[in-house]
């Protein structure tokens, strides 16, 4: 999302326009942090097993890489079906 | 994930910020505080709430075994359904919270 979201809302006094932006970019902001952690968190448990080296081998780059583009994609489904129920729109069985 | 609720729910508050002004003739500052208040608290639990949504159903969902970055079919259709139950879930507690939570 950007402020230009809050631009379309005309109705809106402009002090409250700025501060909710600064809300939600506040929020959007800590979103993004978080989801940086538990991705790494994730794509961590999933593919890394033996501590024989320090270094990642092939095996376990690809598997993470794998890992944190099969997640931003699902989470990118997710978020349009979310969107769908949320605006009433009916969704196949 | 912002875009897809942000500008609805912006909507909802500022209508109830009139309706509420309109009822109780206080002053616009007051109202618009505690408004902010439960507008930040109501965008925090839906952040919440998706995340939640996220990683519940790409656990249900999604292999482990990562054999490709992208999605099979399965997996597209058992995320499309997993994302309409758990908000059918979240519906029915809801109720069962409004109604007063008390022990059935």
């Amino acid at each position: 999302m950007d402020k230009s979201m809050i631009g379309d809302l005309d109705s809106l006094p402009e002090a409250d326009k700025l501060r909710m932006a600064a809300m939600i970019e506040q929020l959007q902001v800590r979103d993004s942090l978080r989801m940086y952690n538990s991705l790494v968190e994730r794509c961590f448990t999933d593919c890394v097993d033996s501590f024989k080296r320090k270094t990642l081998d092939k095996q376990e780059e690809t598997c993470v890489r794998r890992c944190a583009e099969k997640f931003l994609k699902h989470s990118m489904r997710v978020g349009l079906r979310f969107a769908e129920l949320n605006q009433g729109a009916p969704t196949p069985d | 994930m912002f875009q897809y609720f942000s500008q609805q729910f912006l909507l909802n508050y500022w209508e109830k910020t009139s309706v509420m002004m309109a009822a109780n003739n206080l002053p616009r500052e007051v109202n618009a505080e505690q408004i902010f208040g439960m507008a930040e608290k109501e965008m925090e639990y839906r952040v919440e709430f998706f995340n939640k949504l996220t990683h519940t159903c790409f656990n249900k969902c999604v292999e482990k075994k990562y054999k490709e970055g992208e999605l099979y079919m399965g997996e597209n259709t058992c995320i499309d359904r997993c994302v309409s139950k758990y908000q059918q879930v979240t519906n029915i507690i809801g109720q069962m919270l409004a109604n007063g939570g008390r022990p059935m």
